[in-house]
């Protein structure tokens, strides 16, 4: 492999991997503290996009200020989500299943039929730079800026303050820490909120780079089901490292073969860690 | 449902069926060709949900994937008929084959996981499929977004007929083709969904562990139940396909494909066979006919009847139904 190829796929790697981080965190930390799926992910990805689309077009909202409003409203449907469709079938799997999926079905049917399938675009900062002979488009620098910011963020509450503290006491389990005074439903609402805020700052600084259209939302939330299981389940540091992991595969797969083979990056690195290792990298055996 | 049948409960049990059937099956007389081609769709449905029923509702596994199934052998229609030149009417049973082997690319990696996992995993399948169709260089050979075009189920035969009598020829074929292909399917499925081996597949779904103690092969049980299930479904979407050319990704689309079964399955009652039966059937005609009032947002109207009825009322509603009308008849019949 030459030279040029590695330094595409290192660049780019790091480019995507801080981003893939933010979102799957966010995913990692449901998946944690609810032990479900949170396949509305997907619709919320796709409804922030489309949001700050409408706020700019139809209301006249400046820029930065309709991209501060999206990812509040879906952080406020994410709470939403959790507290009328998460939390009444939570104890059993399938009907979570069907209903967080069936959300993400219906903003995307939603937004197919009023907007149609023809890609809109979102503002991005123009301009290319060079690093190190690679031209970079500036988004993707303000993409690297937004997602290792907020991943930094989260991992920082995480670990310093006490309702992050009880975060990572409920992903433990559930029943211990109720135990020990912790409220479950009350953490269980701050982690929606989390997924849905971190679901709307990716989806509004990566998709001026990609394509705004309804079935946006399902490739990101596949490949943060790729990292959490690569990762172990809820497993932060485990998502940390798969992240990057992920970012990198996914780079190198796209520059050396193309891109209709990425999209079989998740489905394959799926198979593979449940076939050999099904606990992931850092999970611990259940 | 478990109680003992005597002779006289099966004869009755089977009058209700007959009497549905028989009407189903005389219906081309009268109907228009409308009606029928809405039927054909339907028993379409029907036959989805029913396989996807047989091994989902009964095992618990979440079968995502239903429409992967479904279009795999759609497109393998599209394949033996474009690539290797043979007829529609052959290339639909070899697809049908074809699809039933190919749904184990979905089985085989997932048997090691369960629940939550499995259906994603299954999830993945009909998204990546469309994916690689719809993304060069597989487009250029499968057709992309305009689909891969075939030559209709029994044109050759239709055009040797007089003009004015070809369409409801083929209206007539088609119906009972998927007409014959739904009653086996159901007949085939409902039987074996109520002896030992559908109650070994539904130990499976309450305690996998403790069926596997009780002397269930479970891995074993999980791919004969899978394969039964996708062999109907694969030979619906190579029928579909070879109907409804030309194919496209809306043979994959989960949305389209996978949703409306998913929905016929909970709102008929999991597990049951007959109630995820006749919600399909209900459901499809209510779809095609609700065309006029909500035009194109019939499908979030589905969603959320979906939606509905998974947080209120996860055991479904059709089977209770079924039940009470069965109780009535039997009173009428004394």
């Amino acid at each position: 492999m030459e030279f040029t190829l590695i330094k595409f796929i290192f660049i780019f790697g790091v480019l995507h991997s801080f981003i893939y981080l933010s979102f799957a965190l966010g995913f990692s930390l449901v998946f944690g503290v609810a032990k479900i799926p949170y396949l509305s992910y997907a619709g919320l990805y796709t409804l922030s996009a489309y949001l700050m689309h409408l706020l700019l077009t139809k209301a006249g909202v400046p820029t930065i200020i309709s991209a501060i409003l999206s990812i509040g409203a879906v952080g406020g449907l994410s709470i939403v989500i959790g507290d009328y469709i998460v939390k009444p079938s939570m104890k059993n799997p399938l009907s979570i299943f069907i209903s967080t999926m069936t959300v993400s079905y219906i903003v995307e049917e939603v937004f197919r039929i009023k907007m149609g399938l023809t890609p809109v675009a979102l503002p991005a900062l123009r301009g290319v730079i060079t690093i190190a002979g690679v031209p970079v488009a500036q988004q993707w620098i303000a993409v690297l800026i937004i997602g290792a910011v907020s991943s930094f963020l989260v991992l920082i509450y995480l670990s310093k303050t006490a309702t992050g503290k009880s975060i990572r006491a409920v992903a433990e389990s559930w029943y211990e820490s109720m135990i020990i005074g912790i409220n479950p439903y009350k953490v269980f609402r701050v982690t929606m909120l989390i997924a849905g805020l971190l679901a709307g700052v990716a989806s509004i600084s990566l998709s001026p780079l990609k394509a705004v259209v309804p079935s946006m939302g399902w490739s990101p939330l596949f490949v943060s089901f790729a990292i959490v299981i690569l990762g172990g389940m809820g497993s932060i540091k485990g998502t940390v490292v798969a992240s990057f992991i992920y970012g990198f595969v996914e780079q190198f797969v796209t520059w050396k073969y193309g891109g209709a083979f990425a999209s079989i990056v998740p489905l394959a690195l799926i198979v593979l860690v449940l076939i050999f290792r099904p606990t992931g990298l850092f999970g611990e055996k259940e | 449902m478990f109680r003992q049948k005597t002779v006289a409960d099966k004869v009755r049990e089977n009058l209700l069926g007959i009497i549905v059937l028989l009407i189903l099956a005389l219906l081309p007389m009268r109907a228009n060709d409308f009606l029928l081609d809405t039927l054909v769709r339907t028993y379409i449905f029907v036959i989805l949900a029913v396989t996807l029923d047989f091994f989902s509702g009964t095992t618990g596994y979440l079968n995502l994937g239903h429409s992967f199934i479904f279009g795999l052998s759609a497109y393998l229609t599209g394949i033996l008929y474009v690539y290797l030149k043979i007829p529609t009417e052959i290339a639909i049973l070899g697809a049908g084959l074809l699809g039933t082997f190919g749904s184990l690319a979905l089985l085989l990696p997932s048997l090691r996981v369960r629940g939550v996992y499995f259906a994603i995993l299954s999830l993945l399948y009909p998204i990546i499929f469309i994916g690689i169709v719809t993304t060069q260089p597989f487009s250029l050979y499968l057709g992309g977004e305009g689909g891969l075009r075939i030559k209709q189920l029994f044109l050759d035969i239709a055009r040797k007929l007089p003009p004015t009598e070809r369409l409801a020829f083929l209206h007539n074929a088609y119906y009972y083709l998927s007409f014959i292909l739904m009653v086996a399917s159901f007949i085939v499925l409902y039987k074996l969904a109520y002896n030992e081996f559908g109650f070994k597949l539904r130990s499976i779904g309450q305690d996998e562990e403790l069926s596997e103690a009780a002397g269930v092969n479970t891995t074993n049980m999980k791919i004969k139940g899978f394969l039964l299930s996708a062999v109907f479904a694969s030979y619906a979407g190579a029928l579909y396909a070879g109907m409804r050319p030309p194919i496209t990704v809306d043979f994959v689309n989960t949305g389209s494909i996978l949703l409306p079964t998913l929905t016929a399955m909970i709102v008929g009652g999991a597990g049951t066979i007959i109630g995820p039966a006749i919600a399909a059937f209900l459901l499809t005609l209510l779809y095609q006919y609700l065309w006029g009032l909500v035009g194109l947002w019939r499908t979030v109207a589905y969603m959320i009847i979906l939606l509905a009825f998974v947080l209120i009322r996860p055991q479904g509603i059709f089977f209770d139904i079924y039940l009470r009308i069965r109780r009535l008849v039997d009173k009428v019949i004394g």
